[in-house]
């Protein structure tokens, strides 16, 4: 048992795939279904073993803020009305913690380096949270957003950088798709609501910045898997729900495996 | 009693005054770290950094010494540094947040604390290595230890190897655990030149 654990496949895939679909199935009914993607990467996270507290090195303190994004998800969906302010709120918030969990690799640059990587690092991170956090009320696009978003930023990053931090984005992904099996299944009535949207946009936008500063995936990567909760808004046939999520998957899978291209192409291209 | 008082600083103050701690600075170009991982349970994978710094010094009539060894993380070398057509080398791969985390930590290093000599040479140095911001003790045996003049330019150096061993695990590096082995064997050849 304890080697099945220990193999990366089933630490990034099955296990939060199975995780996000115990958490979405047995919390829909409390309309916390959206937990699935917090299982999904929580999942990862036990099973590789990187996680500690003694040094605080990035991609540690990433799973510190994402420990936030679903604690945060949960009181927006349960406390609070969403508002249209809600999803540039929420990104500014996480965008400022992104500063904090890069604040060791951003310091070691300065002038038009620093700015460019700062301001790069919190656009993105705006744009993915606001963009996701606005498909809080339909379930089949958020899961596909949050599949796609996953995938999208864990393949990248195992291919540009650091295959901890890819592990991290493929559980996220798992955990997503669980929940977009379940939307399949019980269409509207699984609702993703913040949880969901806001764990996967925050989570997958800091992993893909993780890999940009600690390795070599360059940043117009982000820019393809910017387009992936954005992708999902395209419009979907007037079918049964299983349908329109594989649809609104397909939608961001195109995205995400713009963003595997640009990483694959670019890594190719590097010297080395 | 004063006679015994004399006695003692008769032996005592011609051996102070023998102390003589020399500085040494190490040579960079002659100064290594090896280290060895088992991988997947099968052989033994080495490597080494190419990249160090430090001092240190030695007085051999107060059998002390000090070494602070500095070792930059982003020179690790397995020899395999030619991608190809694949996405990354293992010296790459090395380099990532998955290991040595260069972008984040640019450096190891290892400070003594204390180093116990066996006659005129160093034996053991006990100290402290500093890996992934966390400091952890780690004990190297000296297997060997000279002091000449260089043959060539007949400055005074000193030099010799030594070895030790450390759980990666002990640092925060977990990535790859067991299936990468976790206890990591090391190696330092060290070369430097009185100051």
């Amino acid at each position: 048992m304890q080697d099945l654990l220990n193999n990366p496949a089933v630490q990034s895939s099955v296990a939060p795939f199975l995780a996000g679909l115990l958490a979405a199935g047995v919390l829909f009914p409390l309309r916390l279904g959206g937990l699935a993607a917090a299982a999904g990467f929580f999942t990862t996270v036990y099973l590789v073993g990187d996680f500690t507290l003694e040094s605080l090195d990035s991609k540690r303190k990433l799973v510190l803020v994402a420990i936030a994004a679903p604690v945060f998800g949960v009181i927006a969906d349960l406390a609070f009305k969403p508002t249209r302010a809600s999803g540039p709120v929420l990104g500014a918030v996480f965008a400022a913690a992104g500063g904090w969990v890069f604040f060791n690799l951003l310091k070691q640059k300065s002038g038009l380096d620093l700015a460019l990587h700062g301001a790069g690092l919190a656009a993105f991170v705006i744009w993915t949270v606001t963009f996701s956090v606005a498909l809080h009320s339909d379930a089949l696009r958020a899961g596909a957003a949050g599949l796609g978003l996953g995938l999208g930023a864990g393949v990248s990053a195992v291919l540009g950088a650091s295959a901890l931090l890819g592990q991290y984005g493929m559980g996220l992904g798992a955990g997503c798709g669980a929940f977009l099996l379940l939307g399949m299944i019980f269409g509207p009535r699984v609702t993703p609501g913040t949880t969901l949207t806001l764990t996967a946009g925050a989570a997958a936008s800091l992993v893909a910045v993780g890999a940009v500063l600690t390795g070599q995936l360059p940043w117009y990567a982000l820019a393809a898997l910017a387009l992936v909760p954005v992708a999902v808004l395209l419009p979907l046939p007037k079918a049964a729900p299983w349908m329109q999520a594989i649809v609104a998957a397909l939608y961001a899978a195109a995205a995400a495996v713009a963003a595997w291209v640009l990483a694959w192409l670019a890594s190719r291209g590097s010297a080395g | 009693m004063r006679t015994k008082v004399f006695g003692v600083l008769a032996l005592v103050v011609p051996l102070a005054a023998m102390a003589n701690p020399e500085n040494y600075t190490i040579d960079p170009t002659h100064t290594s770290a090896y280290f060895e991982v088992e991988h997947l349970g099968v052989s033994n994978q080495r490597g080494r950094f190419d990249r160090t710094s430090g001092k240190f010094t030695l007085d051999r009539v107060a059998k002390s010494g000090s070494v602070e060894l500095n070792i930059e993380t982003a020179s690790v070398s397995t020899g395999d540094n030619v991608k190809g057509s694949r996405p990354r080398t293992l010296d790459d791969h090395l380099k990532t947040a998955d290991f040595f985390n260069v972008a984040e930590f640019a450096r190891m290093s290892f400070k003594s604390t204390g180093v116990k000599f066996v006659g005129d040479n160093p034996a053991e140095i006990a100290g402290n290595l500093t890996l992934l911001g966390v400091t952890k003790p780690v004990t190297l045996k000296v297997e060997r230890w000279v002091c000449k003049d260089n043959p060539m330019s007949k400055k005074p150096m000193c030099g010799g190897n030594a070895s030790g061993s450390l759980k990666r695990t002990d640092f925060g590096m977990k990535y790859g655990v067991p299936a990468i082995g976790d206890e990591i064997r090391l190696w330092v050849s060290v070369e430097g030149y009185k100051d």
